[in-house]
């Protein structure tokens, strides 16, 4: 069986990867910077003594996405994951004043998620297996001031991951939505995060392949976050709307 | 834009401390985003006792994330690998396929670039000599943004003094080097419980030609009748036909290590005269003159075992010290040493006497001689104390390991490594002409002028 993970250079995705190839999968890594997804998996074969390939793809070249899933489809007809990393924080700040930030934002986190995914989709459903994970937000939950371009980017993909989820449930497919809180990588690396909140990309990737692996819907990653998104979200809104968040 | 965090940094003695910027890169641009911006000094697991990988000015570039396997021959056991992989990587990944460091140091959380830039040594440095032995080649990020590779055969200077060169003459961004072929991941070990130091140079030599990893722990507390007791350990890499069946099978077995932690700084020091007398003597009563098998892992790492177990020390931290003193009166020089710690009374539980070899290199460490090691709890009177083992040491013509150093001077380093400073400055000038690369260490001993 084999895994694909697009957004390679993620260290959740290498991290959630490990347990996939420890446990004698094969891995193909996709991403979008040259000469990445062939480094990690060249590591990966090394590391783990496993069959790793790799592939270029860009989430925001709609138009190659075709030719793309079709050639991972017919390299690997064993294609039984897929995990899907692609996320773009950006500015909060910067994309109130200029659209193509908040452009940006919602393509990378959503509309080339949903590109890649209904290929894919089509493929695990003609087939009647498969597992498709991706990562969405804690930050999806809920729009904030200080983050909601992000947010709702998020939001948008957990819906529609929801949707999927539906569609695909009753020919055995699974859909998994990952909402990892606050996490120690390069995205967040240098900002002032609660550190008792803040989890490994370690933590997180064990967290995403148990779930993958047992077939879960939805996956908060620390589990708490499950607990601190619910109090959140039941805050009312008239005074929600009024918090500095 | 340039991400970093700013904190209390130290290296693994937790003193000195500095306000320093820390930042993790991806990869090589970030790195020349920061070396346009000013200086600055690579960090990898940060194991360097003292101000290494620590500074004030600039930015300070953790390797972690530059860890990636690049390629591994199994038919020669040749490794190429990023900088920031650790040794803990290396022996994950390739024990269980009977491959092993040729040198390893006494923890497993070293980085490849650190144990290039320190010129790591373990307990068989005097048959077979330091990492840098087993180094073929390295490329290398110098502060003009250029990225050259260096070997004893190409730009050879460069090699030579970014070995043992504590990351000062640029950023180490690979390395290949070979590996050991072994049989299984278990050790033949064989220890020796001795009355005193004449004892233990004995057997250094009566062993030498069989064993090619040894060392000694040393009482260095112990006064009186007790002065000088020690336990020296030998060992080499066990072949099947050493094993039982039992140990065959488990060695075949992928190992799972166990591990504790000291989850916080113990908020006073613990450590003192009495309890690590106390420590000592039960350390020693419980040794016996033994032979048996041990798993690599308890036999090279037995510290990593506890995580973080500089903890221990508290707030203000331990200073470690360890001299290299030339063969010839080795033994005199030693027992001069430890006089002065036992005198002092400010002995540590864990130090270490070991024979080293012969090396090539500029500023590494190890010559043929006797290294000791010991560790001091951070408090009155130590630095003092550790001055005067200074000029002990450069009496009889030794130096002192930068690695562990932190209280060094200018014109005492300047005198332990004469003639090799330098010929160091030289090429650190040919390469690094604007001191771009710096560290707390480097303006303390005059490496990098102000």
């Amino acid at each position: 069986m084999s895994l694909l993970v697009l957004g390679a250079n993620s260290l959740i995705a290498q991290a959630a990867a490990s347990h996939f190839a420890e446990a004698g999968h094969k891995i193909i890594f996709a991403g979008r910077i040259q000469d990445e997804p062939e480094k990690f998996a060249k590591d990966f074969s090394i590391r783990y003594n496993i069959e790793c390939t790799s592939e270029i793809v860009d989430a925001l070249d709609y138009s190659t996405h075709k030719k793309f899933a079709e050639d991972v489809i017919s390299k690997d007809p064993e294609l039984d994951y897929i995990l899907i990393v692609l996320g773009y924080l950006g500015t909060q700040e910067k994309a109130q004043s200029n659209f193509d930030e908040a452009h940006r934002i919602i393509d990378t986190n959503y509309t080339g998620v949903v590109s890649v995914c209904e290929l894919f989709a089509a493929e695990f459903e003609t087939r009647k297996k498969g597992t498709i994970a991706a990562i969405s937000s804690v930050a999806g939950d809920r729009g904030r001031q200080s983050n909601y371009m992000y947010g709702s980017a998020k939001g948008a993909l957990s819906v529609y991951l929801q949707g999927l989820r539906n569609r695909l449930a009753k020919c055995g497919v699974n859909v998994l939505t990952i909402k990892p809180g606050f996490v120690n990588t390069p995205m967040t690396y240098g900002m002032p995060l609660p550190k008792p909140l803040v989890a490994s990309p370690q933590k997180v990737g064990k967290d995403i392949y148990k779930a993958m692996i047992k077939g879960k819907s939805v996956v908060y990653t620390p589990f708490y976050w499950r607990w601190i998104m619910f109090i959140v979200k039941s805050i009312p809104e008239f005074i929600f709307k009024k918090l500095k968040l | 834009m340039l991400k970093f965090e700013e904190i209390q940094l130290s290296g693994f003695g937790k003193y000195p401390k500095t306000r320093s910027k820390l930042s993790r890169p991806s990869g090589v641009n970030e790195i020349k985003d920061f070396l346009k911006s000013g200086e600055v000094t690579p960090r990898g697991l940060g194991r360097s006792y003292g101000d290494a990988a620590i500074s004030d000015k600039g930015i300070i570039a953790e390797s972690l994330l530059m860890n990636k396997f690049l390629s591994f021959d199994e038919s020669t056991g040749i490794l190429s690998c990023e900088a920031g992989v650790s040794y803990k990587d290396i022996l994950d990944t390739f024990t269980i396929r009977g491959w092993f460091p040729y040198v390893t140091p006494g923890t497993k959380y070293v980085t490849v670039g650190g144990a290039i830039a320190s010129d790591v040594h373990g307990k068989n440095h005097h048959k077979e000599g330091s990492f840098s032995n087993f180094l073929i080649s390295m490329r290398i990020l110098l502060s003009s943004g250029e990225i050259i590779e260096c070997s004893r055969e190409s730009n050879a200077d460069l090699f030579w003094a970014t070995i043992g060169g504590m990351g000062l003459t640029g950023f180490i961004l690979d390395a290949v080097f070979r590996l050991r072929k072994i049989e299984n991941p278990y050790m033949t070990n064989k220890v020796l419980k001795l009355k005193n130091l004449t004892a233990l140079f004995e057997k250094f030599e009566e062993y030498d030609e069989d064993y090619i990893y040894s060392v000694a722990w040393m009482d260095i507390v112990a006064s009186g009748s007790k002065y000088g007791r020690n336990i020296l350990m030998l060992g080499n890499h066990a072949g099947n036909e050493d094993l039982n069946s039992r140990l065959q099978v488990k060695s075949k077995e992928k190992y799972v290590e166990k591990k504790i932690s000291v989850p916080f700084e113990i908020p006073f020091s613990t450590l003192n005269k009495v309890s690590i007398s106390l420590f000592n003597s039960a350390f020693y009563m419980k040794a016996r003159t033994k032979e048996d098998f041990q798993h690599y892992d308890k036999y090279f790492y037995p510290l990593d075992f506890i995580l973080n177990w500089n903890h221990i020390y508290s707030k203000s931290g331990l200073i470690q010290y360890q001299l290299n003193i030339p063969e010839d009166r080795g033994q005199e020089a030693v027992d001069k040493v430890l006089k002065k710690v036992v005198e002092f009374g400010g002995g540590s539980f864990l130090a270490v006497l070991k024979k080293m070899g012969d090396q090539d290199g500029i500023l590494s460490f190890p010559f043929k001689g006797y290294t000791l090691s010991m560790d001091f709890p951070v408090k009155k009177g130590v630095i003092k104390m550790c001055k005067q083992l200074d000029d002990i040491v450069l009496e009889y013509g030794g130096r002192t390991y930068l690695t562990k150093d932190s209280i060094l001077d200018e014109l005492t380093f300047k005198k332990m490594y004469t003639g090799l400073w330098e010929k160091w400055m030289e090429i650190k000038h040919k390469y690094d002409p604007e001191n771009k690369f710096s560290s707390s260490l480097a303006r303390r001993i005059g490496l990098c002028p102000f």
